[in-house]
């Protein structure tokens, strides 16, 4: 008797100390007073109580998970029992709670599947028989399903259902490679579903592969399904994707015109000219993206403006590789510019490129602009024919000289044979030389005869040289006379925006016929529009006064309407002064008013 | 409405007789979707408003905090010197929305269309229920004031009503919402799988609260006898009744237990591959098989033998799948039987469908003899289960079929074909419940007008809402919640008699407390006097206080906080409590009267009758006849049909 009283008179004494020892208690014992009352809701907040209080009694979220299914709170359940195993690892039968809960799981069906399955395995190695029953009921259907998709897909490969559900099978299954395979497949045959991106990124995490999981994760978070972007945002890293990673999500998925474009503006902050390029991949396959056309527009304006300013330097400075470089860059980035490409001919032209300059005459001429259209037509026509095999030139020049008060024509008509090789040229050439007033001999070269002659040409730069054999024929006299001549001859031309000229060529003439003569000429022209101030020389080896002189005067040189348009009408006055006296008439300067006409034509 | 007269007309509405306001009105230029919303939770548009919205732009008035002090629920939308007045302001900042997080939901809201919105600052006395998932910025907030309470939102909720503010209903409750009405008359799915180890009898009550009055429980995981489980589905049984919540046994043939389909491998239904016909969950049998019809059919007899059901849902039966020919692994029926006697009528073998004659006209010919196949199924089920009654003699019968009228391709993918079943209804006695295809599980809450639009009117019309994660891609949740969900429901409460929600266990905690509420049909709620008069298609529950009369005679249907009032047009007026009370029933109630000790009733109902009193009966007579009284504690089970009924409690 007196033993009972002290024990009890202990445990009297006890209680409150334990109960400040373990605080749970108090929570504890309303817990289990409002589960045998049915009270489920005040049980559940007194068991939770309790766990705070003592949060490694792994008992106590036993009890709380068990509460919550009476109420069908499972997902809570499951967290409960998962606390629970992790505190108490050998309880077997918290670890089967968790994992059935897991596998009858709401919410990330496959992956919770294929954990419950992983806790059934390693429990029932342990030799637990309900683990086992477990492990078998769920892995057996599961062979069997990928069995039977897998033979589904002999029959019809190409089935994102098939390919889908195999992929959910294999994974459950813990088949991971297969898993990512078929994921894939599924994706590919159905890239608008961007879902299945995450489920292949899971997979791919499983499977250690971190960098493809995250490309999988950011092809799903740019574009596509909303509800795929956020929880594909959600599962990437909180910092910003690196551009490696952009650019492996983009070789996964290279189609997504948002990964594109966020990569592209990456790279624009980054000033990386790969932007551009970026942009181009979008333009290209969204034509609607107008925020991405604008941005490459703002790109191709930035660039061709400095490319185009960088070709006027150069050409400014006669770089003409530099301005065609130049050039090239600004037409690429304004492929519609007209401008440029006429720029880009007169370019080539001037590299004797001419079969370049063709194309790009010929694509200027297509300008709405009528001044660059006519422009480049024209400057085609004139260069097409150099490029044929044949070319044939004809030109003539008639004209009066008041000096002389003769009318003079000269012309020729020149067939040249392309042989693809500007340094020898053969042609077969028909000169006329003719006047109106038979001379006496004071000037030897006037005469009325054609002169019929093969020669050869050839080119460098802007020097031209040129030699004939052939025989002068008398159109009055009848007489053939062999005729041997040639020469060299330079030209240019300058001009200015403001319609300012300059021009002037040299030739230097051997005559055969007139005793071996070698000629020289100056001429020259500055001008304004039509109106020109001519200044000449000429000499030659023999000096003779009519071919040594110097002479200078104002002029027009116009181009008649509605006249052939390589007709041009000139009127000269010009004063000289002979350089050898020896011969010169009466006086040693003369007044000579020339007005002739200029007609070529090229086929 | 002039704002002046809103508010002075608002800050009349009190409480209306002992009943609550059901009024809302809108102030603004355009009402919006706020109509949708509101009458999704049972409010009528009104002059008298409970609830009040003042959208973007709303000018300030003090007369807003008297409508609030006074009991008034304001909403406010976005931006106005009200919303301001009310310390919800904006610091011009804007951000992009994608993404909602909201304390009612588990996970986030995610918008089909990212909202630019201002960003603002909430008083410090408010709750904030919605916010930017990575910018923490409010969107939806709100406090108690007075007797009212003022919740904020950011924007307004969507063209559909939902997209939006789908918890806004929850945060109202949260400030003391409360609803009007609610209905007590949905049917809910069932699935044992799911709640193995509930208490059932508190999930009972809970399925009460929603306005749950049916159950349609997965009845092939019984479909064998097993102890556990057959005493399992005996207390949910019971505590069903207990709680007037009927139960149906739900048949989903050709799927008939997971043992049978084990059991039986020689009677598996094939796939077009010629594979066992094990699509998700279901694993079909071929019930054209005379030993295999022969066997399920003695099972589910014995079945409905063993326990007290009220009734049986034959559902879905018909074939496989959604994609129809186009995905030979999915489609079914290629048993041998079907490739049989289809080849001795047609003169080729079915399968060659997918190898050597993929010609057009012979897929129509199987498509056209499998739909026939299906209906013949149907009829000769319906006669199966009808055999029944010769045990269970109130046995209600409810026929689930796909709707194939909205979307015409059911015909063809699964073999559904409405009309041909709607013809059974000359024959036999059911309830057609039409399921909407999930096909069209992404479309919105007026697919259900549509839908009725394209059947004959019938009160043996109902509607199954599938509250499921859809395969589409639809938002704001993969799963209908919230408003979106209280919208479906309202809607087709609307166009049907009837609706089901497909399943119990897939509705969120989170919007039970709103589902009756939502099914309730009221057309007309309007005070004159101190009498409100009423009308709706099928009965209510009016949030009540006190005793009442209705149409002049004292009612004796109510509980301690709704008055059960009957369909059609009626007045009521407030009462003293006399006698004994009728406090639940889930047939129509045509009267309700008693005295002292004892109750009558009148009721008409398809199924048994379950009445649930405020005292224990000891004595029942039905159309005067004494009768045994068949109760599970307070809750009698009374004979389908048009009966009166009269209770005596101890």
């Amino acid at each position: 008797m007196y033993k009972i009283f002290l024990r009890f008179a202990l445990l009297v004494l006890a209680t409150p100390l334990l109960l400040v020892a373990q605080p749970e208690f108090a929570s504890l014992d309303r817990a289990f007073a409002a589960q045998r009352a049915k009270a489920y809701e005040a049980a559940v907040a007194a068991f939770q109580e309790a766990a705070s209080a003592a949060p490694l009694r792994a008992d106590i979220r036993k009890n709380l998970a068990y509460t919550l299914l009476k109420v069908g709170e499972n997902e809570s359940a499951r967290d409960q029992f998962r606390r629970a195993m992790e505190l108490d690892p050998a309880d077997q039968s918290v670890a089967l709670e968790y994992a059935f809960l897991t596998y009858e799981a709401k919410n990330d069906q496959v992956p919770n599947k294929a954990l419950a399955r992983r806790i059934f395995d390693k429990v029932r190695h342990l030799g637990n028989a309900t683990a086992e029953q477990a492990f078998q009921t769920i892995d057996l259907p599961l062979a069997q399903g990928i069995a039977r998709w897998t033979q589904a897909l002999q029959i019809g490969p190409e089935s994102f259902s098939a390919h889908h559900e195999l992929a959910e099978l294999a994974e459950q299954r813990d088949e991971l490679p297969m898993a990512a395979a078929h994921y894939l497949r599924a994706w590919q045959l159905a890239p608008a579903r961007k879902s299945v991106l995450i489920e292949l990124a899971r997979v791919r995490t499983a499977l250690s592969e971190p960098q493809e999981a995250i490309a999988a994760l950011l092809a799903a978070s740019r574009g596509g399904e909303p509800r795929a972007a956020e929880r594909a945002r959600e599962l990437l890293p909180a910092r910003y994707p690196y551009v490696y990673e952009f650019r492996q999500a983009v070789l996964l998925d290279p189609t997504n015109a948002a990964l594109h474009r966020e990569l592209a503006y990456l790279l624009l902050a980054m000033s990386d000219p790969e932007a551009e390029k970026e942009f181009q991949t979008i333009v290209k396959s969204t034509p609607k993206d107008l925020l991405s056309a604008a941005q490459l527009s703002l790109l191709y304006s930035s660039r061709r403006e400095g490319a185009a300013a960088m070709a006027n330097r150069s050409l400014q400075a006669g770089f003409l590789k530099d301005a065609l470089h130049y050039l090239t860059i600004a037409h690429e980035s304004d492929p519609a510019n007209y401008a440029l490409m006429l720029k880009l001919g007169w370019t080539y032209n001037m590299l004797h490129d001419d079969k370049s300059a063709v194309e790009y005459f010929d694509m200027a001429s297509k300008s709405s602009d009528p001044a660059i259209s006519s422009e480049a037509a024209e400057a085609s026509d004139n260069l097409k024919p150099s490029l044929e095999l044949i070319r044939t030139t004809a030109w003539i020049l008639p004209s009066y000289s008041t000096r002389w008060k003769d009318l003079f024509a000269y012309g020729q008509i020149k067939t040249e044979l392309n042989v693809g090789n500007k340094w020898f040229r053969p042609y077969l050439s028909t000169r006329l030389i003719a006047d109106t007033r038979p001379t006496d001999g004071a000037q030897p070269l006037s005469e009325r005869s054609f002169i019929l002659a093969v020669g050869m040409s050839t080119q460098w730069r802007r020097f031209t040289s040129w030699a004939e054999a052939g025989s002068a024929i008398g159109y009055t006299s009848g007489s053939m006379k062999p005729d041997y001549r040639g020469g060299v001859s330079w030209a240019r031309r300058w001009e200015t925006e403001t319609k300012f000229f300059l021009e002037t060529n040299a030739d230097e003439v051997f005559i055969s016929r007139f005793g071996n003569d070698w000629l020289s000429y100056a001429q020259s022209r500055v001008g304004y529009r039509w109106f020109v101030m001519n200044a000449n020389l000429t000499a030659d080896t023999s000096r003779q006064h009519w071919a040594n002189f110097v002479e200078a005067g104002p002029g027009i040189r116009v181009h008649i309407p509605s006249s052939p348009k390589n007709l041009l009408f000139s009127v000269n006055y010009l004063r000289g002064l002979y350089l050898v006296r020896d011969g010169v008439p009466q006086h040693n300067t003369f007044s000579d008013v020339r007005i002739g006409f200029w007609y070529a034509i090229t086929k | 409405m002039p704002l002046r007269n809103s508010v002075f007309f608002s800050i009349l509405f009190a409480c209306t007789l002992h009943g609550t306001n059901a009024g809302y009105s809108v102030v603004g230029p355009e009402a919006g979707s706020w109509p949708q919303v509101l009458s999704s939770i049972g409010l009528l548009p009104s002059t008298n408003a409970y609830v009040t919205v003042a959208r973007a732009q709303t000018p300030e008035s003090a007369d807003w905090k008297t409508y609030v002090d006074a009991g008034g629920i304001l909403i406010l939308e976005g931006e106005s010197h009200l919303s301001g007045s009310f310390g919800f302001i904006s610091d011009h900042s804007v951000i992009s929305i994608a993404s909602i997080v909201d304390v009612h939901a588990a996970t986030s809201l995610i918008l089909a269309n990212p909202l630019i919105l201002k960003h603002f600052s909430t008083p410090k006395n408010s709750v904030v229920f919605a916010k930017d998932r990575w910018s923490d910025t409010p969107v939806m907030a709100g406090m108690q004031r007075g007797k009212g309470a003022v919740l904020w939102v950011a924007m307004d909720p969507g063209k559909l009503g939902f997209e939006n503010l789908l918890y806004l209903p929850q945060a109202l409750a949260d400030l003391g919402f409360i609803q009007p009405f609610h209905s007590q008359r949905t049917w809910a799915f069932f699935d044992y799988s799911y709640r193995t180890r509930v208490d059932v009898d508190y999930f009972a009550s809970k399925w009460k609260n929603a306005g749950i009055s049916a159950l349609h429980v997965a009845s092939w995981h019984f479909y064998e006898t097993d102890a556990v489980r057959d005493a399992y589905l005996l207390r949910l049984i019971e505590a069903c009744h207990r709680e007037g919540i009927l139960v149906y046994a739900w048949i989903e043939l050709p799927h008939v237990s997971q043992k049978f389909w084990t059991d039986h491998p020689e009677w598996r239904e094939k796939t077009a591959v010629l594979q066992d016909a094990a699509l998700d969950w279901r694993k079909l049998m071929n019930l054209q098989n005379p030993d295999c019809f022969r066997t399920v059919s003695t099972g589910i007899s014995e079945m409905l033998h063993r326990f007290n059901w009220d009734g049986v849902n034959v559902a879905e039966l018909y074939f496989e799948s959604l994609e129809g020919a186009a995905n030979p692994s999915r489609f079914t029926p290629l048993n041998g039987d079907v490739r049989r006697e289809f080849k001795q009528e047609h003169g080729f073998d079915p399968i060659e469908l997918w190898s050597t004659r993929r010609d057009p006209a012979s897929l129509r010919t199987f498509l056209d003899y499998r739909a026939l196949l299906a209906r013949h199924m149907q009829e000769r089920w319906l006669q199966e289960i009808e055999k029944a009654k010769t045990f269970l003699p109130d046995l209600d019968i409810v026929l689930t079929h796909v709707d194939d009228q909205l979307d015409s391709g059911m015909t063809d993918a699964i073999g559904a074909n409405s009309s041909h079943a709607l013809l059974l209804l000359a024959k036999h006695n059911f309830t057609f419940l039409i399921e909407d295809p999930a096909t069209v599980w992404n479309l919105g809450p007026q697919r259900y007008t549509e839908i009725a639009k394209r059947y004959p009117a019938s009160p043996k019309l109902a509607i199954d809402i599938n509250v499921v994660e859809r395969y589409q891609d639809v938002y704001p949740t993969k799963q209908q919640s919230g408003l979106e969900l209280f919208e479906l429901l309202h809607v087709a409460s609307l166009a049907f008699p009837r609706v089901a929600l497909y399943f119990e266990n897939s509705l969120s905690t989170v919007d039970l407390g709103f589902l009756s509420a939502a099914s309730a049909i009221v057309t007309r709620y309007e005070q004159i006097g101190s009498t409100l008069f009423v009308d709706s298609p099928h009965g209510f529950l009016l949030s009540w206080s006190g005793g009442a009369k209705i149409d002049g005679k004292q009612w004796a249907a109510q509980n301690a906080s709704n008055l059960i009032v009957p369909a059609g047009p009626h007045s009521i007026q407030p009462a003293p409590l006399t006698g004994s009370l009728l406090t639940n029933f889930n047939g129509e109630l045509l009267s309700a009267s008693s005295f002292d000790s004892r109750v009558d009733i009148q009721y008409s109902s398809n199924s048994r009758a379950l009445a649930t009193l405020d005292c224990e009966p000891s004595k029942m007579a039905i159309d005067n006849q004494p009768s045994t009284v068949d109760r599970v504690g307070r809750t009698v089970l009374l004979p389908a049909g048009l009966h009166h009924a009269t209770f005596t409690c101890k």
